[in-house]
């Protein structure tokens, strides 16, 4: 037993040094930031400074000259992965919301209603506005963090998509092993009721937990 | 040693003193967090890219107030990104500043928009120079052979 789940443990910190992660900020100081909080907390991380690029990234736009746009972006932090071909991996992506053009909520809806829909997103925001914040997990965000982001938010994340990648490689490995696309309704159905789960913790915990800070008022 | 007992007594001194009046707040000891061995200049790198990231908006702003018809919608979009770098940064001051700006961006206040920019180039500027001083100190115990001491 014990020996099991040493080896469940190492794989999933295998996976883990091999997570990459595509920040979406029109920030440069704020792109800075997360790439090294991501980058100390051994992620591989891409930069870009809007969804459209994100989604160039992702090859969720028509152009498919992926080239000039990937590696023009990513300014202010540079991509551990540029050997690969860009939107081949991507384990999760972090977006602000407040971009010009397009928002990270869009950019949400965008990836959620793709290909890539099985990936979390998390959002970023310096404004503390809770039907945001609803209509964000609302719309499938995985988590909703307030800015300035920090390294003790990034390991509750990190706790939190360890839980997700369990729930996704349980998921896979049924799937090998029944043929019968009748259970994958199953596992969705499963899948679900446990993102929700997450949802609703972050809904009923972020708020209070994340201010570190009470005394700073939210005036808009 | 003496010496660098000296300056690293200062430093401390000079720290305390920005965080209890206020200019600094967690958020820049949450950037010493980010800083080590690989990435040794990391703080300043990023107080240097919100430094060059203001002054084009503190000019962004002169012009767009000295507008005609003001574009409040544009004021407030520049005031929005100030206020999200300096809280990025742990300028609380500025950020401060930014917040009251919205207020009269809000307020469509032709006038009060203006004293909050020269209010926000003041804060903003007295930010940069205590933070050079701050960043000059490090240097004198680094150059003297010591090290900075970790404010947490």
């Amino acid at each position: 037993m014990d020996l099991n789940s040493e080896i469940h443990e190492d794989s999933i910190q295998e996976q883990q040094k091999h997570f990459h992660v595509l920040a979406v900020d029109d920030s440069l100081i704020d792109r800075k930031l997360l790439e090294r909080l991501l980058t100390i907390s051994s992620y591989q991380v891409t930069c870009v400074d809007s969804g459209k690029k994100a989604l160039e990234y992702l090859g969720l736009l028509d152009n498919t000259d992926n080239d000039s746009t990937a590696n023009s972006s990513s300014s202010s932090c540079t991509s551990s992965s540029q050997q690969e071909v860009p939107g081949t991996k991507v384990n999760l992506i972090m977006t602000d919301y407040s971009m010009p053009e397009m928002s990270g909520y869009d950019l949400l809806k965008r990836v959620k209603g793709s290909s890539w829909k099985n990936i979390p997103v998390v959002l970023m925001s310096s404004e503390n506005v809770p039907s945001r914040i609803d209509m964000c997990l609302e719309g499938g965000a995985e988590e909703f963090l307030l800015k300035p982001v920090q390294l003790s938010d990034l390991r509750k994340l990190q706790s939190h998509l360890l839980n997700f990648m369990d729930i996704e490689n349980n998921n896979k490995k049924k799937k090998k092993k029944d043929d019968e696309e009748d259970d994958d309704n199953d596992d969705n159905s499963n899948n679900k009721n446990e993102n929700n789960a997450y949802k609703r913790k972050a809904m009923s915990i972020e708020p209070s937990e994340r201010r570190p800070n009470m005394k700073e008022l939210v005036v808009v | 040693m003496d010496a660098i007992v000296q300056l690293q007594r200062q430093f401390v001194d000079y720290t305390t003193s920005l965080y209890r009046d206020g200019f600094l707040d967690d958020q820049f000891t949450q950037l010493q967090k980010l800083q080590d061995e690989s990435n040794p200049d990391f703080v300043v790198e990023v107080v240097n890219l919100f430094f060059e990231d203001s002054e084009k908006l503190l000019n962004n702003l002169a012009t767009a107030l000295q507008q005609q018809i003001v574009d409040y919608k544009q004021v407030d979009a520049h005031v929005h990104q100030f206020k999200g770098s300096s809280s990025s940064i742990g300028a609380q001051r500025v950020k401060n500043a930014c917040v009251a700006f919205r207020n009269y961006c809000e307020e469509r206040d032709p006038e009060g928009c203006v004293r909050c920019l020269q209010q926000l180039k003041r804060e903003h500027y007295l930010m940069k120079s205590k933070l050079e001083t701050l960043f000059r100190l490090e240097q004198q115990i680094l150059a003297a052979g010591g090290s900075v001491p970790m404010m947490t």
